[in-house]
């Protein structure tokens, strides 16, 4: 479970997280949409312990990000839209070292990287040095290791980034197995398709904001649009642009 | 879980090391010859130096202990300086720390992996500097072999303080200054140095009476400027302590400095190893949102809104560039974008800031020189090595930053290879922008060290021409081999200046400035006692040129025919 709690994070004088409250429950896919700037990247580097709120909290799995660290981050998996990976390691080395830090056993730390590593067809590359692989084989490889200690809170931003067709399909199922298992799936995508195929709940974020969190049908009631999520999120974000310009012309006596 | 980062980075290190075997056996080879060719020449120097220095009768001793103090207190300065650059880049411009914080690692245990990397990184340099030195200082001493194992615990005690110091400074400064703070501080601590330097470094006025009856008076008055490298509770007071006092046999007061050493590493050590983890994630979290240190003014803020404002008009260096009549607006737009990148990022030009700084420190003292070099023969060599120290200085600076320009174009290539401007010609414009650059620099301070030393206007014109030649064949050189050698995948221009461009580069330049300050010197007109031989001056000039012709014109046109076929 991710708790939001009064998130608030400012840059100086700008704000980027204004005010965010949401709970995203266990077994839960939920998809962070918003355009550039909204502060998606943000609320997400706050989760995964990157950053510190300016006010409020963010609770893993019942554990505060601050104040048990620790905790909260053995309940958490986050893979970076750019992940980094130790390139002069090979893939399983790889997993292995990411096991060994989330205090998995050997047999468990094989056990479970044998059957990612096939599901994403990276058998081939596995005594390969990472900094021979190509973007995609390494984004699976940051997936594969992110999964290795079966996280029951799993954070990705755009995860889909540089995947092809086929592995994509893998990852979706992947993520609908383990949301079903019980985890909570947390991504901020671009890409409208994947959050309307996948999510449970949709939130959609707008200058810093959470102006719309739901249902597809939720967010469609919300908007007055009938359509594609792409028309609803549209919409969502064009009345929050119009109330915000509406505001300002107040203030200026327009 | 320290072990575990240990281990891996171990792995990755050991990795990297086998991997020099499928490097070309030329880089490894110039590399290792360069290595040695340092270490060999620093100790041969050292050696006669300290020979030469000890040769004065009842005044060697002292000048050799002065010397030590003073070398250590700098070179502890710069273990300093360069401890808290790395551990600042290591600790929050690194990707393995943002990939290691969400982990269930302790920040303790990040910042105490990043603590011993940047120490090991910012340091390795330090012992192959003194090496060499303390070789030399135990020979001409004639010490016991003791001595050498006990320097070496010492210099070992002595780099955890800097270490330390260094990182609490990198976090301090991630905590409280952005990019614009860092950038005005970095200056004005440049232009107060460069100033402090001037006024510090007087020359001392002695008689020729005082020098032949009080020397001793005269050698302490001499040495009074350098009496701050003697405070006691100086780190390198202790080292450089510790070590003569071995060398001389008494062993318990060198221990005793050791022992001050030791406390003094275990405390700092100890407070950073198990204290620093809160205060760096503090700073962590500062640095991803930064907002400006200087944005509770009001002045600022104002100022960022009329920017706001003003961010569709053209910047001040748009209204630069755009002054150069004829300029193609392409052109102008390349030029524009380099001199932005350039700019903001700090650690490029910070080191361009500290080097030129130096030099400059250096030849603002010449006109002390110039009353007193009456000798011609003097003055003559002071001017060509003069040349000499600028050009190498352009030449750390054009391997540095020219070399990596097209590299660093880098996974961005193809906003460049597909305008309609061809690579060739961005490759042009380059060259002609750090060579525009570098001659405002060199020039200006070959002008300076000339008129410093008071030299006749034919002289200056000579030695400033020189300067013109060198700069643009460095430069032609640092261009041509950068697009010979492309690293366009890497975004850091320290690992793209590692590769086999690269220290060719810095090999290639080095060579070539050594021989031509020897042609120049040699056939200069003014260095045979007055006699001139116009064949022999003429001829040497025009060896010099042809050097610099095939030097700098022959990797700046096969890079041209190279970015002409380059494919995306």
């Amino acid at each position: 479970m991710i708790e939001l709690i009064n998130l608030v994070k400012k840059f100086g004088a700008l704000v980027a997280v204004n005010n965010v409250t949401l709970t995203v429950p266990r077994g839960e896919f939920f998809a962070l949409l918003g355009p550039n700037a909204a502060g998606k990247t943000t609320t997400i580097k706050m989760i995964a312990g990157l950053m510190k709120p300016t006010s409020g909290s963010v609770r893993v799995s019942g554990y505060d990000v601050v104040q048990q660290p620790l905790e909260a981050r053995r309940q958490l998996a986050y893979v970076p839209d750019f992940p980094f990976l130790y390139d002069k390691l090979t893939p399983w080395e790889f997993f292995r070292f990411i096991g060994q830090l989330f205090l998995m056993d050997s047999a468990r730390i094989e056990r479970v990287a044998r059957d990612l590593c096939a599901r994403f067809s990276l058998d081939p590359y596995l005594g390969n040095p990472i900094e021979s692989l190509s973007h995609g084989t390494r984004q699976k490889v940051a997936i594969v290791s992110a999964l290795l200690h079966e996280p029951s809170v799993f954070v990705l931003d755009e995860p889909m980034v540089g995947i092809d067709p086929q592995h994509a399909r893998v990852l979706k199922d992947i993520l609908k197995e383990r949301s079903r298992a019980g985890t909570t799936v947390f991504i901020s995508t671009h890409q409208l398709s994947v959050a309307e195929e996948m999510a449970d709940r949709i939130g959609i974020m707008h200058e810093g904001r959470l102006i719309a969190v739901g249902t597809r049908d939720d967010l469609r009631r919300q908007s007055g649009t009938d359509g594609a999520l792409e028309q609803t999120f549209l919409a969502l974000t064009a009345q929050e642009s119009a109330v915000d310009m509406q505001g300002v012309g107040q203030k200026f006596g327009l | 879980m320290l072990w575990l980062l240990v281990k891996v980075n171990l792995l990755q290190t050991w990795r990297r090391l086998l991997s020099v075997r499928q490097q070309s056996w030329l880089l490894t080879t110039v590399i290792a010859m360069f290595l040695a060719g340092y270490a060999a020449l620093a100790f041969v120097l050292f050696y006669k130096g300290l020979k030469f220095a000890g040769s004065f009768p009842g005044l060697g001793h002292v000048l050799i202990e002065r010397m030590m103090f003073l070398l250590f207190a700098f070179l502890f300065v710069l273990l300093l300086l360069s401890n808290m650059i790395v551990s600042y880049t290591s600790l929050f411009k690194n990707r393995e720390t943002l990939f290691l914080l969400p982990l269930p690692v302790p920040i303790q245990t990040i910042f105490q992996w990043k603590f011993v990397e940047s120490a090991i990184l910012a340091s390795w340099a330090f012992l192959f500097l003194v090496a060499p030195m303390v070789a030399a200082y135990g020979l001409t001493q004639q010490v016991p072999w003791h001595f050498y194992p006990a320097t070496l615990l010492l210099i070992l005690l002595a780099i955890v303080i800097p270490a330390c110091g260094g990182a609490w400074c990198a976090l301090l400064l991630a905590r409280f200054l952005d990019r614009r703070s860092f950038q005005i501080g970095l200056l004005a601590t440049a232009a107060m140095l460069i100033v402090v330097g001037a006024v510090w470094l007087k020359p001392v006025g002695v008689t020729d009476e005082e020098l032949e009856t009080r020397v001793l008076i005269v050698l302490d008055r001499l040495l009074g400027k350098t009496r701050f490298a003697l405070f006691p509770f100086l780190p390198s007071y202790w080292v450089a302590t510790g070590v003569q006092q071995w060398a001389e046999g008494a062993l318990e007061d060198a221990a005793f400095y050791a022992l001050v050493m030791a406390s003094n590493a275990l405390f700092f050590g100890t407070l950073a190893l198990t204290l620093t983890g809160t205060a760096f994630y503090n700073a962590a979290s500062v640095v991803q949102s930064r907002g400006s240190a200087l944005g509770r003014w009001e002045w600022y803020q104002t100022w960022r809104k009329r920017r706001a404002v003003d961010a569709r008009q053209h910047g001040p260096v748009d209204r630069l560039i755009s002054v150069i009549p004829r300029l193609r607006p392409d052109k102008r737009a390349l030029i524009v974008k380099d001199i932005r990148v350039f700019w903001r990022d700090t650690t490029q030009w910070g080191q361009t800031v500290v080097l030129f700084g130096l030099l400059a420190v250096y030849i603002l003292n010449l006109r002390h020189f110039g009353a007193q070099l009456t000798s011609p023969f003097w003055s003559h060599v002071v001017s060509y090595l003069n040349l000499c120290a600028c050009a190498l200085n352009l030449a750390t600076v054009t391997t540095r930053f020219v070399y990596p320009q097209f590299s660093l174009e880098g996974k961005r290539v193809w906003i460049v290879g597909m305008a309609p401007i061809g690579l060739p010609q961005v490759m042009i414009t380059k060259f002609a922008l750090t060579t525009v650059v570098s001659l405002c620099v060199t020039v200006g301070l070959m002008l300076l060290s000339g008129w410093m030393l008071k030299l006749e206007i034919e002289k200056l014109a000579d030695l400033g021409l020189s300067a013109v030649v060198m700069t643009f064949t460095l430069n032609a050189l640092a261009i041509g081999l950068g697009a010979l050698y492309p690293n366009l995948k890497e975004d850091n221009p320290n690992r793209i200046v590692s590769g086999f461009g690269g220290t060719f580069c810095l090999v290639a330049s080095f060579l070539y400035i050594v021989i031509s300050i020897a042609i120049l010197a040699a056939s200069s007109p003014w260095g045979r006692g007055g006699r001139i031989d116009l064949s022999w001056v003429l001829g040497g000039r025009a060896v010099f040129l042809g050097l610099s012709c095939a030097v700098g014109l022959i990797p700046l046109r096969s890079g041209l025919r190279r970015l002409a076929k380059f494919e995306l």
